[in-house]
């Protein structure tokens, strides 16, 4: 690397003290179990803003989707747009403020909490609660993997003790602070991750001759495309791959859908929403939400695809190749190579601080998922701080063990399959949920579970980037996937969020008429 | 047609529509900067 260990290991020494003098401030804020899960429902618009962006963008955002725009080409920029429409416009204007509004009359503390109230329903608490408590740790144990493999080279230590620190660091202010340091310290790590973004977007053009210059030389550099990507449909790096081949499949159903719409249903980013004072508090967030956005996933991507130009320039080879194959190292090598000293040592603590305020997150739902909602549903110690403090030690253990027996390269699939499962499971029901005047409570589990077991059945049996290595299928029935192509490279979203939404509508509409008007169930 | 050095419109369309979505966004802000103070429901 360009920056030595010790000043590198200074400045995160400065990064780690501020964050801990941030989570200390909300360690003193925290008075109740109110505070501890939902912030005390009077968070600052933008504080609400950088913590949903940050808790969003993780470093599988900026190095794993970026390495694949390197790889793919700017046709990633339609997950940006999916991300600013869908992830910040359609879910604070038409989730958000429902959200909000309803979680507050209803005293809802977790997103399962929520669910619960909304339809009367023990039973679909701990369904949520169990989705949550066995999926978020994979993509949990993706980000810690993230983190670790950055801390490893930058600091001079060994994969095993990044990781553990890594884990045990960001689980402390997590423990003693609550939601309030979880998006205090998001709020400061987004600022964080704002600007290094924007740094890095200028200085790449600059790096590449201009805006119009860059993208030309990267537009003819389409002849250059591998011809194993060619020969599955890609067409350039500036023009999206040819119709129906299996790079368009993967493109827009894995990467544009399945993380576009999985936005809208991920619990960590749900009780955000019940964070906010009121309804002028997600009004002033959308603005600071989508300048956030753009300059999170837009910059990674646009970045990622002109790397090509640079290296191509400079060791006459693709961007790909220059890292020897490997998508997660794209990113890393063309700011090593390309950016200058002092920007390394910003682009590292931007990658740290998008690692921790995603990790930080997860931490906090896991466990009050874990207590609140299974083990302590229904129990007056359901809402103790120091049960949820347990749960969070418990949840962070078992990410971390899952972090050491994940395979290599597992960063941007499993973040596709954490948002695909929680979009199929909990989309439809959580609409109507906030939508419907009499939410019917069988449509809803119905569509969770439908949506779940599709989702779980296409993954272990059809789509091939999980079944082959999974094996599952191979070993019961002699072949990697069930189906031929195309179905075999449609991401398990596209056939799972359908059946849950079928469900959803048809059942609501069957029983939703039959119901009692709405009335919460008592908390607890 | 070339849109800043960009030849398929299917890829400056994406970059439009992402710069077109924070510009709502940020209009989306400023209208209702001061609307829905109440903790009410909405």
């Amino acid at each position: 690397m360009a920056v030595d260990t010790v000043t590198m290991a200074a400045l995160v020494a400065v990064y780690l003290v501020l964050t801990f003098i941030i989570a200390y401030y909300a360690y003193r804020k925290t008075k109740s179990p109110e505070d501890y899960l939902v912030a005390g429902r009077s968070s600052h618009p933008a504080v609400i803003a950088l913590s949903y962006g940050a808790t969003f963008i993780s470093t599988s955002a900026i190095i794993g989707f970026g390495g694949q725009a390197a790889n793919l080409g700017m046709g990633l920029i339609w997950l940006t747009v999916l991300n600013i429409g869908v992830g910040i416009l359609l879910a604070f204007v038409f989730f958000g403020k429902k959200t909000r509004e309803i979680g507050q009359r209803l005293s809802a503390v977790t997103f399962p909490d929520l669910m619960c109230k909304i339809y009367r329903s023990p039973l679909l608490q701990y369904i949520s609660g169990f989705i949550i408590v066995i999926s978020m740790p994979l993509y949990t144990a993706a980000i810690l993997i993230g983190g670790a493999r950055f801390i490893e080279p930058t600091l001079g230590i060994s994969y095993t003790t990044a990781l553990v620190i890594f884990a045990v660091i960001t689980a402390v202010y997590v423990i003693f602070g609550g939601l309030i340091a979880v998006m205090y310290t998001d709020a400061f790590q987004g600022t964080i991750m704002f600007v290094g973004m924007t740094v890095l977007l200028v200085l790449t053009y600059l790096v590449v001759g201009g805006v119009t210059a860059g993208n030309a030389a990267l537009t003819n550099m389409a002849d250059l495309v591998p011809a194993a990507l060619g020969a599955q449909g890609m067409t350039g790096w500036t023009s999206m791959p040819a119709l129906g081949s299996p790079i368009w499949f993967t493109l827009l159903t894995t990467i544009v859908l399945g993380v576009g719409i999985g936005v809208l249903a991920q619990p960590q980013l749900v009780v955000r929403f019940m964070t906010a004072k009121d309804d002028k508090s997600l009004n002033r967030a959308v603005l600071v939400g989508g300048i956030f956005i753009l300059m999170m996933t837009g910059v990674a991507f646009t970045v990622g695809a002109l790397s090509n130009v640079y290296f191509y320039e400079h060791a006459g080879t693709i961007a790909i190749d220059a890292a020897g194959g490997n998508v997660d190292a794209v990113i890393p090598l063309f700011i090593n190579e390309a950016m200058p000293d002092i920007f390394v040592a910003l682009f590292m603590l931007t990658l740290l601080a998008a690692a921790m305020s995603t990790l930080s997150s997860l931490y906090h739902a896991m466990g009050t998922a874990l207590i609140c909602d299974l083990w302590g549903r229904g129990r007056e110690c359901a809402l103790s701080l120091r049960n949820h403090q347990a749960g969070i030690i418990v949840m962070m253990v078992l990410s971390t063990a899952l972090a050491f027996a994940l395979p290599v390269s597992i960063i941007a699939r499993a973040t596709a399959m954490f948002m695909g499962l929680c979009a199929a499971a909990f989309l439809p029901a959580f609409a109507v949920g906030i939508y419907a005047k009499r939410p019917s409570t069988k449509a809803a589990i119905a569509s969770m579970v439908s949506g779940a077991v599709v989702w779980f059945l296409w993954t272990g049996f059809v789509h091939t980037a999980e079944a082959k290595p999974l094996g599952i299928c191979q070993a019961l029935f002699g072949v990697p996937s069930l189906l031929p192509l195309p179905w075999s490279v449609i991401d398990p979203l596209v056939i799972a969020l359908p059946v849950s939404l079928v469900v959803m509508v048809a059942l609501q509409n069957h029983y939703g008429n039959n119901r009692a008007p709405e009335a919460a169930v008592p908390a607890g | 047609m070339l849109v800043l050095g960009i030849p398929d419109p299917q890829i400056w369309i994406g970059y439009g529509l992402a710069i077109g979505f924070t510009l709502a966004c940020i209009v989306y802000g400023i209208l209702n900067w001061d609307k829905g103070g109440g903790t009410s429901g909405s």
